[in-house]
């Protein structure tokens, strides 16, 4: 398989529209990177330049230690999957697979024992006479992720690949993908707005906003350790509620709460002796307790747990937060509920980047 | 070839088509339509204008549609077209005999002056039109056949052997 170097890369549209900036990052052999970021955020620009789709205005991309900045996409030995599946409607799913490899005139029982292979591995064996129109969405993925894979190419890109699939199907499907990367050890790439994707597929996530890289890491660093208030917005379902506090020795205050620090928050909000900060609360680091009040405005039963909506403070004049608590509660709107936080980010409200907090032995 | 090969070409037919017969088809109705629009360019007075000519237009357009149906047909490994290939292509050699060989040896007279209504040139031609066209639908049927017959047979053994 391949490592991937890409340093300095960035796009630059002809109406000078600038997609991506100062963009760096080292894939490592049979490493699955997920690029993740809203609509717009440059992931898919950088995976179509990664393929040779798009040119590079500038950096450089190395594919086992070679420049292949300006190779064409054809001499880059990478095979790309992508959310229309682009598959032939006209041709079976057995032709679909080994297409490319007819067009370069391979030695037809070497295709044959390439596309079976394939086949097997996805689970395709039994469709392969059938047309694209005769399969269901997840298994159109697959045809299309066969296609990339009897290519046996140095590196796998995929551009939002379950993006056409429900829920149910996309979350098979997920499966289907990381074991995949499992069986071939495959360097791939992989671009997705989900969140959920990337958490669950990643070896490693960029998480990117209007072109900048935000945070590059695993995915429990990104969910445990956010690196500003973006990558602490986006990752984690439901997302963290932020609220603006004042650092007063040794507590955080706010207009309707007053809450303690912990000995090495005191040291990392020493700086901010006097400034206001963003604390950052995930949902579900959250329970009933007594450090502030929220009064309820919905109730959502996910069986096992229950996601409260209200607004803090006794008469809700506070910031809307969203509480996850354990069991099934049954909050009426106007209920007042006490909560306490297990776990607190903190964010600086000028650079919106992370205040580190050392965790505590 | 190995042996390994040999079975690897016959698993292969499992999920593609045969092109080869298909094509075959194909080549036999360019070679009628190379043929018809020999036959219509000729200019030799009223000749042509009768009854036959319409038939023969029909029996085109026929011809056509039926190799066609028998390439898709073929093409899909489906046994029935062979027989319909070899009649085709008998047909299309029988014709040979009709209007290429009525012309050959007819002569019309045009503004007083005698012509021959098809010169020797363009009888081999269409003679040689007709004929490669016949062979190649029997051609045709005769590898679907074999090619059927063949994945029939693996595909049983294959049942066999699974049983």
């Amino acid at each position: 398989m391949a490592e991937l170097s890409l340093q300095h890369l960035e796009k630059v549209y002809d109406n000078n529209v600038q997609a991506v900036f100062d963009f760096n990052l080292d894939v490592k052999d049979g490493e699955l990177i997920v690029l993740v970021g809203p609509s717009g955020c440059g992931k898919s620009t950088t995976l179509r330049m990664v393929a040779g789709l798009e040119d590079i205005t500038s950096g450089k991309m190395l594919l086992n230690g070679k420049d292949v900045t300006n190779a064409p996409a054809k001499d880059r030995d990478i095979a790309m999957v992508f959310q229309s599946y682009a598959l032939y409607g006209h041709m079976t799913v057995y032709e679909n697979m080994a297409f490319s490899m007819t067009l370069r005139k391979e030695n037809p029982n070497v295709i044959h024992k390439k596309v079976l292979a394939a086949a097997e591995v996805l689970g395709l064996t039994e469709q392969l006479n059938k047309k694209p129109s005769q399969l269901s969405g997840g298994q159109r993925q697959r045809v299309a992720m066969g296609r990339a894979i009897v290519r046996n190419p140095q590196l796998f890109l995929f551009d939002e690949p379950l993006s056409n699939l429900d829920a149910k199907l996309r979350s098979a499907t997920r499966r289907e993908i990381l074991l995949l990367h499992k069986r071939l050890n495959a360097t791939m790439l992989y671009v997705t707005h989900d969140q959920t994707e990337a958490l669950t597929l990643a070896d490693r996530i960029v998480c990117m906003s209007m072109g900048h890289v935000q945070q590059i890491g695993t995915p429990l660093e990104l969910y445990d350790s956010p690196a500003n208030l973006f990558v602490a917005s986006f990752i984690g379902l439901p997302p963290m509620n932020f609220v603006d506090v004042r650092v007063n020795q040794g507590t955080l205050v706010h207009e309707h709460f007053t809450m303690p620090l912990t000995q090495a928050e005191q040291k990392a909000l020493a700086p901010y002796e006097g400034k206001t900060v963003v604390l950052g609360i995930r949902p579900e680091n959250t329970r009933v307790g007594d450090e502030f009040k929220l009064k309820v405005l919905s109730n959502e039963n996910l069986g096992m747990n229950t996601l409260v909506h209200g607004h803090i403070g006794p008469n809700g004049e506070g910031e809307r937060i969203t509480c996850k608590l354990a069991g099934w509660c049954d909050y009426k709107p106007g209920d007042v509920v006490s909560i306490t936080c297990t776990r607190k980010h903190f964010f600086d409200k000028e650079t919106t980047n992370a205040i580190p907090v050392e965790v505590e032995a | 070839m190995t042996r390994e090969d040999q079975i690897l070409k016959k698993d292969r037919m499992l999920y593609t088509k045969d092109t080869l017969s298909a094509n075959l088809v194909l080549a036999a109705i360019v070679l009628d339509a190379l043929y018809f629009v020999s036959i219509y360019n000729s200019d030799v007075g009223t000749y042509y204008y009768n009854w036959v000519i319409g038939a023969s237009i029909i029996y085109n357009l026929l011809f056509m549609l039926g190799a066609f149906l028998a390439s898709e047909g073929v093409k899909n490994r489906k046994n029935g077209y062979s027989v319909m290939l070899i009649l085709l292509g008998l047909m299309q050699i029988g014709r040979v005999f009709y209007l290429p060989t009525m012309a050959h040896e007819a002569v019309v007279t045009v503004k007083k002056e005698e012509l021959v209504v098809m010169g020797d040139e363009q009888f081999y031609f269409v003679v040689a039109c007709l004929v490669i066209s016949g062979i190649c639908c029997c051609a045709a049927a005769v590898t679907s056949y074999i090619n059927n017959k063949t994945l029939a047979d693996y595909v049983r053994s294959n049942e066999k052997q699974s049983a």
